[in-house]
């Protein structure tokens, strides 16, 4: 039984608020004039108040709602090469000089800049939300769509035996102050909301996942619906619970639209990053202009795309975000670039500055990050391989900048022979390094689409997007039981 | 105003709602170091402080928390937490543990004194950049680093509970990328110590060296099936992936495949797995769980009989128990439950007839985190190790997965090794083991 409340019963903003400065100028200019003082050449403030909100349903009940305020300041200092950082909760002036001192004890010398006087700007609202956390939690609907996709899912067939449901949103408020004179604020509003089926026949279990998700409000209700999304985790649950093993070694992969795109991010986007590149600790930090891909292949890092869960209005150094080229026609045009980065590279800036909150230093990120489409059709793909796999639905995955090795779960998957899709196989894994999957995808469909991640790195945990259409990769390692 | 002020104040407020809860607060320090090219690369030093406030209401749970701590921001928690509550459905098994102890840890033994300065520790980071990147064939050191971290967690309770548990830990890391024609490899490993004398940073160095030189000529092995053996560092991870089937609460909620199988044989009956809080020479000692109840070694698999569940105090209603101690919560997130530090006992077979003739020493497993599934134990991994003979070392080997079935697995163990060793972090003590016929594709 699921007991609700009238909605005017929350009232979020008498508890927060929203609308009060999070650090006032004149004190952000004495804690900056401060890092100043120390020696550093540069000196960053970023405040930070977010709210949360969980809601996770077990079956046909609420399990749990979870709410909290995230506040705190980070303080970034650079004295040439090298970065300092530290962070706290407290606001008060004499906290934050003491942890510059604290940073600074060992680098102390004379200063070597001049405050710049700040100079407020806001940045343009290309990513609107009216639906936010602060003006209504909204906890009633949030229930009653994941309850319907429950239903839905349920009512796909009867072994499915439980379903897991969250719907989480996020209202991020930040403000920057630097010794370059810039003085900013901007507010990001995330909102998630995921079913997990899980199908049971005797002894055997399998899972499906379905997830949406964007930078918006929960007028995100009005763009998806509960019983596409129950139907969708319901699918992949029975498709898992009959999959056979699958057949390993060698072979070409189509792989699907939407998150299949996280082969690109780990193939290639970490790789890009100049956290990485700066290092000399990817393989590509010496390859710009150089042909990395068939050319067949175009990608795309975007952070304006509307409403979506990997944008951005500004990065988390202050920069608009931009439409950043990453490689066109096979040749690799760009890396992501962040201040640090561009510093030690040279390269432009690209706003991909980014942070989980302020408990850590940006570093370059990606935002949504995609492969182009192309004009390749589905059964022309398939057709093409006597004995391979179709990857439907992908997984997570993992990278190693150094040396670009990377792996990537398959959730959903079917054996190919002689051009034709034949049966779902289970529990796959594709390995391979970064330049050689680059050179090896040959065929690229136009069903283009998007997909949420979380993606963790440096900087901790970003919601970035991944996205492709279904394309085919000619040779790449598949590991299975078969 | 003191915290004890602050918790007594929340709690009260909780109480004259007619509710009971529990709060938590953590309270940490840290110092991390990174070096680059001969130069400190970044320092940071951070403190934070989290509230988080559980509530239970005519059986109802709310669960809210807050990093300001000013008296708004903690009215505000009290508040949402009511309020949350009011939303959940009714849970009679949850409830706030009539623990109403005064419980603390010792700080000598657990968050000791350490004279080392700042100073020394940049000192150390520095030299073990500059030592690594000074070995032969290393193009750079790009992760490398020196941490030192404080942790402290206070739980009060309506029920009277005042629990304080602190710990300190020194951490330092090294990766190696060495190139050699169009030959690249990276490697690198840990050491966590509680004082930063019992570091050894040349030791380390040395060890990530080697692993990356030997890994520079690893190439693919056939597809096929292999004996294998994980190091000390894979195989906890590879059990901690799979930790579900232990879980209480996993069973509770009807996700835990193994739940109808307690007291039944699901391993090879060579395996005898216990968690053991009470080993106070890892990480992974605990005294008390996060409700404060007591923690205590707890046999989950015994010669191959699935002998417990890990419970809290909900879950352990639920069916009928009492709490095995291993209940969790933080300052954010709702009653669970957690494996504290797990050990494998040992077995009766020396090591050179356990590793006798030829196997597969798997020291990386990567996908951990993508490539299984918990549920139904299927997994498929990217890996890379050494194919070894009689004990020793020979074709270094990368660009492979495993695939297979961790419950039968489990099952198909030939046998247990006679010596435990602790992974890097300390929190499993495991001997090792050959596991039978294990897919390689390559």
């Amino acid at each position: 039984m699921v007991v609700l409340m009238p909605y005017n019963l929350y009232q979020p903003n008498q508890l927060i608020k929203w609308k009060q400065p999070m650090l006032d100028v004149a004190r952000a200019e004495g804690v900056i004039d401060h890092g100043i003082a120390v020696g550093a050449n540069f000196a960053e403030l970023f405040i930070e108040k977010s709210l949360t909100s969980t809601i996770s349903t077990l079956s046909h009940q609420v399990q749990s709602v979870e709410s909290g305020i995230d506040f705190g300041i980070g303080i970034r200092l650079v004295f040439g090469g090298k970065v300092l950082y530290g962070y706290t909760n407290k606001t008060e002036a004499d906290e934050l000089k003491r942890i510059i001192n604290e940073l600074a004890a060992m680098d102390l010398r004379d200063p070597s800049i001049e405050r710049i006087a700040f100079n407020f700007s806001k940045p343009e609202e290309a990513h609107p939300a009216t639906l936010t956390l602060s003006s209504d939690a909204e906890v009633e609907s949030k229930v009653a769509y994941l309850l319907a996709a429950d239903a839905a899912a349920r009512a796909a067939s009867n072994v499915i035996s439980q379903t897991r449901g969250a719907c989480r949103q996020k209202e991020q408020h930040i403000e920057l102050f630097n010794s370059e004179g810039l003085h900013t604020q901007d507010a990001r509003n995330y909102i998630r909301a995921t079913l997990t089926a899980i199908a049971a026949d005797g002894q055997e279990q399998a899972s499906g996942m379905w997830s949406d998700g964007g930078l918006l409000g929960w007028e995100m209700r009005e763009q998806v619906d509960p019983k596409r999304t129950g139907d969708e985790a319901a699918r992949q649950a029975l498709v898992n619970l009959g999959a056979k093993a699958c057949p390993s070694g060698r072979m070409p992969v189509v792989i699907g639209n939407g998150f299949g795109g996280v082969i690109f991010h780990e193939a290639c986007g970490h790789l890009l990053e100049t956290t990485s590149v700066a290092k000399k600790a990817s393989v590509f930090h010496d390859k710009m202009g150089a042909l990395i891909a068939n050319e067949a292949v175009s990608a795309v890092d975007d952070g304006t795309m509307a409403n979506e869960w990997g944008s951005i209005n500004i990065d988390d150094e202050g920069m608009a975000t931009q439409r950043t080229q990453l490689i066109k026609d096979g040749k690799l045009t760009s890396f992501l670039v962040d201040r640090l980065g561009s510093e030690q590279t040279g390269f432009e800036r690209t706003g991909s500055g980014r942070r989980e909150s302020y408990k850590f230093a940006p570093a370059s990120r990606m935002r949504n990050t995609f492969i182009e489409p192309g004009d390749a059709d589905f059964d022309e793909m398939i057709g093409s391989i006597d004995r391979g796999l179709y990857a439907a639905q992908m997984g997570g995955g993992s990278v190693q900048p150094g040396t670009g090795e990377f792996n990537f779960a398959v959730t959903e998957g079917y054996y190919v022979e002689d051009g034709k899709i034949q049966y779902p196989v289970k529990a796959a894994t594709l390995i391979s390094t970064g330049p050689a999957v680059l050179k090896e995808i040959s065929m690229v469909g136009r069903d283009f689409s998007l997909a949420c991640g979380m993606c963790g790195s440096v900087s901790g945990a970003v919601p970035t997007s991944v996205g492709q259409a279904t394309l085919k990769v000619d040779d790449i390692l598949v590991g299975g039981q078969g | 105003m003191a915290l004890e002020d602050q918790a007594s104040q929340i709690l009260e407020q909780v109480r004259a709602q007619g509710a009971q809860g529990d709060l938590i607060v953590d309270q940490g320090e840290a110092l991390s170091l990174k070096a680059k090219e001969g130069a400190l690369e970044e320092h940071k030093v951070t403190s934070s402080q989290v509230f988080g406030l559980r509530v239970i209401k005519d059986q109802r749970v709310g669960i809210a928390y807050s990093e300001a701590s000013d008296a708004a921001s903690l009215q505000a928690l009290v508040d949402q937490a009511l309020l949350n509550a009011s939303y959940a459905a009714a849970e009679p098994f949850e409830t706030i543990v009539p623990n109403g102890f005064s419980l603390e840890t010792d700080d000598r033994l657990l968050s000791p004194e350490d004279p080392a300065s700042v100073a020394d520790k940049i000192a150390l980071a520095l030299q073990i950049e500059a030592s690594l990147a000074s070995k032969p064939e290393v193009k750079n050191v790009p992760y490398n680093g020196v941490q030192d971290m404080c942790a402290e967690r206070r739980v009060f309770s309506t029920a009277g509970l005042m629990a304080r548990s602190k710990a300190r830990s020194m951490a330092c890391f090294a990766y190696a990328l060495i190139e050699a024609g169009d030959k690249n490899a990276m490697e690198g490993l840990g050491q966590t110590a509680r004082r930063f004398d019992q570091l050894d940073a040349q030791g380390l160095v040395d060890l990530a060296y080697q692993n990356t030189l030997d890994m520079l000529e690893g190439s693919a092995i056939a597809s096929g099936k292999y004996d294998v053996v994980f190091d000390e560092e894979v195989l906890p991870s590879l059990f901690s992936v799979f930790a579900m089937m232990f879980s209480g609460k996993s069973a509770k909620d009807g996700v835990n495949p193994l739940r109808d199988k307690l007291g039944t044989q699901i391993a090879d009956a060579k395996l005898t797995l216990t968690d053991r809080p009470d080993n106070a020479d890892g990480f992974g000692y605990a005294l008390f769980d996060d409700e404060g109840t007591p923690a205590q070694a707890t046999a989950l698999i015994s010669e191959g009989v699935f002998t417990s569940m890990i419970h809290n105090s909900m879950t352990a209603a639920f069916f009928g128990g009492v709490s095995t101690g291993h209940g969790t919560r933080g300052p954010k997130s709702t009653l669970g439950v957690g494996l504290h530090q797990l050990e494998i006992a040992l077995g009766d077979m020396a090591e050179d007839a356990l590793l006798a003739g030829t196997y597969f020493l798997i020291t990386d497993l990567t996908g951990l985190h993508s490539g299984a599934n918990p549920i139904s134990g299927e997994f498929s991994f990217g890996a890379s190790g050494y194919l070894c003979k009689d004990g020793i070392r020979g074709q270094a080997v990368r660009g492979v997965t495993v695939a297979g079935n961790f419950y039968e697995l489990i099952q198909r163990i030939g046998g247990i090794g006679n010596a435990q060793y602790w992974n890097w972090q300390k929190t499993a003590l495991m001997p090792k083991i050959r596991f039978l016929d294990m897919q390689v594709s390559g």
